[in-house]
């Protein structure tokens, strides 16, 4: 699992490839740390995950986990290019009620 | 009055014999008395004589050729199968020498350095004066096995090295011939040196006399000219046949004729001797480069001429006899020759019959077992044109399936006969309900006991419990068979040796477990190396190839018979096409272990994946791996005490209609479906972060339920197709 934090023009995007299962939350959630500070979660946050094959349901407590931040920090949250099986599983858990869904597929 | 006559003779010649009579009488009358008794006549019988010798001790000579050459050649396939096996290796001299009278002697000459640990390098068994077999190292500082030409040549000739005569001081202590031919290993390095020798003494022996001629004699000279048998035995082995002119009163003639004969040339030539002349009569014989010499002195030829000349009165009721005699034995020649002709047909045909009846007593009708839907199987045979020995056979008892799939060495009638013995015992000795190691030994021990002719069978023996799939088997010295399971891959099987060679030889059993939709697909070489006209092998990647596609058990074999047609040609089938192939679709459950560690979750897509396809639910398969995950990962974090390790097991199991999952650990207890339901509604600064997961095993799951069983905690998640 990867993740690539870019900043540009006061939005920030958080690219993520690979399976977001359980083994890879834990790294996850350390290298997302830096969006939660408030200066970043008050701008825009795009999830991008255009590769993003799978996630599981510490993935999906990452996601909340910046979704409350930014909300806290009066922020937004884009979510980008979710796969098919990944929508299912944000509409299973009401995650699509949570997130600004762009572009999914 | 002469027309009265003629009218007679017409009546008589009517008959058909009374034509051959007359047409006798008046030209026997005249061509007889000149062909019989003329000088000319009398040298093409003693020709036709001495051709007739000649050919005959050819095909005596050849004989012993064969026997000593296929001794050998059966020797070395089961030397090469035995490498693995020093303290067997070692009796195979004395095993050749048991098994072929006509051999008086044999050793399995190793290579140096060619890796192999025996104790002996050079193992040479002969016969004693008593006639038993005893058995010496050649592998001694005076001797030098290494250096003798049937060593040497014999590590270069694949196809074998006839020596020439020779005495072998400090081996065999005789003028003997010796047959040699390479052992290979299994990357084709030569090995070792397996020989049989013949004993030129009763070579002599078996060539013998000539007939009706009392001073005539028979020679022989080998290749390179040497003087092997003669009338004067001082020249044997040493004297070379262009020195022997020497010793003759024709040196002229005699040298003309030599020349001849060591160009391979046949035909006669007439010596001249102060007491009468003597014609010898030659020809090469084939394959070993010998050549072969009839000596007939002339006095014996002629010797009932003047007698005859004596008596030309009686020369018409001779000649008469003569052409009655004639007929009498053309016809019981011909009546004769039919017989023959009819006998070799009817034996075809029983052989024809022999291999139907062989044929028909293997299971013929597929599927074999329609009402069971835990097996799909097909077996097939095809033989080639002479009568094979490949085998398979099977059948099911107590819920476990018994198969095997063997070859025979060699072909014909005796490769058929050890097919049915050994198809019977297939069936007979595992009825005994032993275990399999015992099955196989016994089978083996009761083949070699009876076995005079030295022949094996490659064979492959299983049993498959139907319900658990646990697959026992024993190769003896087999083709590996290949198990279709994600991908196709060689069974790794200990190769033993082939049944009938030793007896009490100790088989390695082995097992393994065969689960839901896997296949094994046996076979014998007759699939891999069809032959087609470029003598290219069909080779085991154009078989792989058919077995990539999924097909039912029948069709894939149709699919390679084609294959192997396609790709043979018009080329004639060289051995028996014989294949098994066994698709499992019993026991619908696969299992995995894991640590309480989160990292080890990785192994379950992977896992997921092939039961998924297993089960036919493919189109769930990331759904079914988020629940799975969800319900691991919250025993992995919450069921055993923090730093302690556990295990938690799951069950996959195909079902009617969809697939049971049931997850089991020995933590502590506790029932994750008493959890309360997420409330999914909540707005993002409500939600709790956690107690997702198993909201989400109930979502995907169509069913779920706790219990607490055995002080195991058991999670059972069921989903439909």
């Amino acid at each position: 699992m990867e993740v690539n934090i870019i900043k540009e023009n006061g939005s920030t995007t958080v690219k993520l490839e690979g399976r977001l299962d359980t083994p890879a939350a834990i790294e996850v959630s350390k290298a997302i740390e830096p969006v939660l500070a408030p200066e970043i979660a008050g701008g825009v946050i795009i999830l991008e995950c255009q590769d993003m094959s799978y996630i599981s349901s510490s993935g999906l407590r990452i996601f909340l986990t910046i979704r409350k931040a930014s909300s806290a920090a009066g922020g937004k949250v884009i979510v980008r290019h979710i796969s098919k099986d990944i929508l299912q599983v944000f509409m299973m858990t009401g995650f699509l009620n949570l997130f600004q869904i762009e572009d999914a597929e | 009055m002469v027309k009265e006559q003629f009218k007679q003779i017409r009546k008589f010649v009517g008959t058909g014999f009374g034509l051959v009579f007359v047409a006798s009488v008046t030209i026997a009358a005249s061509s007889l008395i000149q062909y019989m008794y003329s000088a000319r006549g009398l040298r093409e019988e003693a020709t036709k004589i001495a051709e007739g010798e000649l050919k005959s001790n050819r095909l005596e000579i050849m004989n012993i050729i064969d026997l000593a050459q296929s001794a050998v050649k059966n020797n070395v396939s089961v030397a090469a199968s035995l490498l693995d096996y020093p303290e067997y290796l070692l009796k195979i001299p004395s095993l050749l020498l048991a098994k072929n009278p006509d051999v008086a002697g044999s050793t399995l000459a190793f290579v140096p350095d060619c890796g192999i640990k025996v104790y002996d390098k050079a193992p040479y068994a002969f016969r004693d004066g008593e006639g038993n077999i005893q058995t010496i190292s050649l592998d001694t500082e005076s001797y030098d096995y290494t250096s003798k030409d049937w060593f040497i040549e014999g590590t270069k000739r694949l196809s074998g090295y006839w020596t020439e005569p020779y005495v072998d001081e400090g081996g065999g202590e005789f003028a003997m011939l010796t047959f040699s031919m390479p052992v290979k290993d299994k990357d084709g390095k030569t090995v070792a040196v397996l020989t049989a020798d013949i004993s030129l003494e009763w070579l002599t022996g078996v060539i013998g006399q000539v007939d009706g001629y009392p001073n005539a004699y028979s020679t022989l000279t080998s290749g390179a000219g040497i003087v092997m048998v003669s009338p004067i035995k001082s020249m044997e082995m040493k004297t070379h046949l262009s020195e022997v002119s020497k010793y003759v009163e024709d040196p002229e003639n005699f040298s003309a004729m030599a020349e001849k004969m060591l160009a391979g040339e046949s035909g006669s030539a007439v010596l001249k001797q102060k007491n009468g002349n003597i014609i010898v009569y030659y020809a090469p014989v084939e394959r070993t480069g010998w050549i072969m010499g009839i000596v007939v002195p002339e006095k014996d030829i002629f010797k009932g001429l003047n007698k005859l000349k004596a008596i030309v009165a009686t020369l018409q009721i001779l000649g008469m006899l003569m052409i009655l005699l004639i007929l009498a034995y053309v016809a019981r020649e011909q009546i004769r020759f039919k017989k023959v002709n009819d006998n070799k047909l009817k034996m075809e045909q029983d052989l024809h019959i022999a291999s139907t009846i062989q044929m028909s007593m293997l299971p013929k009708t597929f599927p074999p077992f329609p009402d069971r839907h835990d097996i799909d199987m097909s077996a097939s045979i095809v033989p080639a044109k002479e009568v094979g020995g490949d085998l398979y056979d099977f059948f099911i008892r107590d819920e476990k399936l018994y198969f095997c799939i063997g070859d025979v060495s060699g072909k014909g009638v005796p490769a058929a006969l050890v097919m049915a013995m050994t198809r019977s015992m297939f069936r007979t000795v595992a009825a005994q309900h032993i275990p399999l190691k015992k099955i196989v030994e016994t089978i083996n021990d009761a083949m070699a006991q009876g076995n005079d002719v030295n022949m094996f069978v490659t064979f492959f023996y299983g049993i498959l419990d139907m319900q658990t799939g646990e697959f026992q088997f024993c190769n003896a010295g087999h083709n590996a068979p290949l198990l279709l399971s994600d991908k196709i891959r060689v069974l790794p099987v200990e190769s033993n040796i082939a049944l009938g060679l030793f007896e009490g030889f100790e088989f390695k059993t082995q097992s393994t477990r065969l689960h839901y939709d896997d296949a094994l697909f046996l076979y014998t070489d007759g699939v891999t190396e069809a032959e087609n006209e470029q003598k290219e092998l069909f080779g085991e990647k154009r078989m792989d190839a058919v077995l990539h596609t999924r097909r039912t058990a029948e069709e894939h074999l149709a699919t390679m018979q084609k294959a192997i047609s396609d790709f043979v040609g018009e080329a004639p089938q060289s051995d028996d096409i014989t294949m098994l192939f066994i698709h499992y679709l019993g026991c619908r459950e696969v299992s995995i272990t894991f640590d309480n560690q989160i990292a080890q979750l990785e192994a379950l897509p992977g896992f997921v994946e092939d039961a998924c396809s297993k089960f036919g639910i493919e189109d769930k398969a990331a759904g079914i791996n988020l629940a799975l995950e969800e319900a691991l990962a919250n025993v992995m974090l919450y069921a055993y005490p923090e730093g302690t390790t556990g295990t938690v097991t799951l069950k996959a199991r195909g079902m009617e209609g969809g697939m049971e999952f049931i997850l089991s650990d020995e933590g502590k207890p506790f029932d994750p479906t008493a959890a309360p339901e997420a409330d999914i509604s909540m707005d993002v600064d409500e939600r709790p972060i956690g107690g997702l997961g198993i909201f989400l095993v109930r979502q995907i799951m169509d069913s779920v339920s706790y219990e607490y069983r055995d002080g195991h905690n058991v999670l059972t998640m069921i989903i439909n197709k």
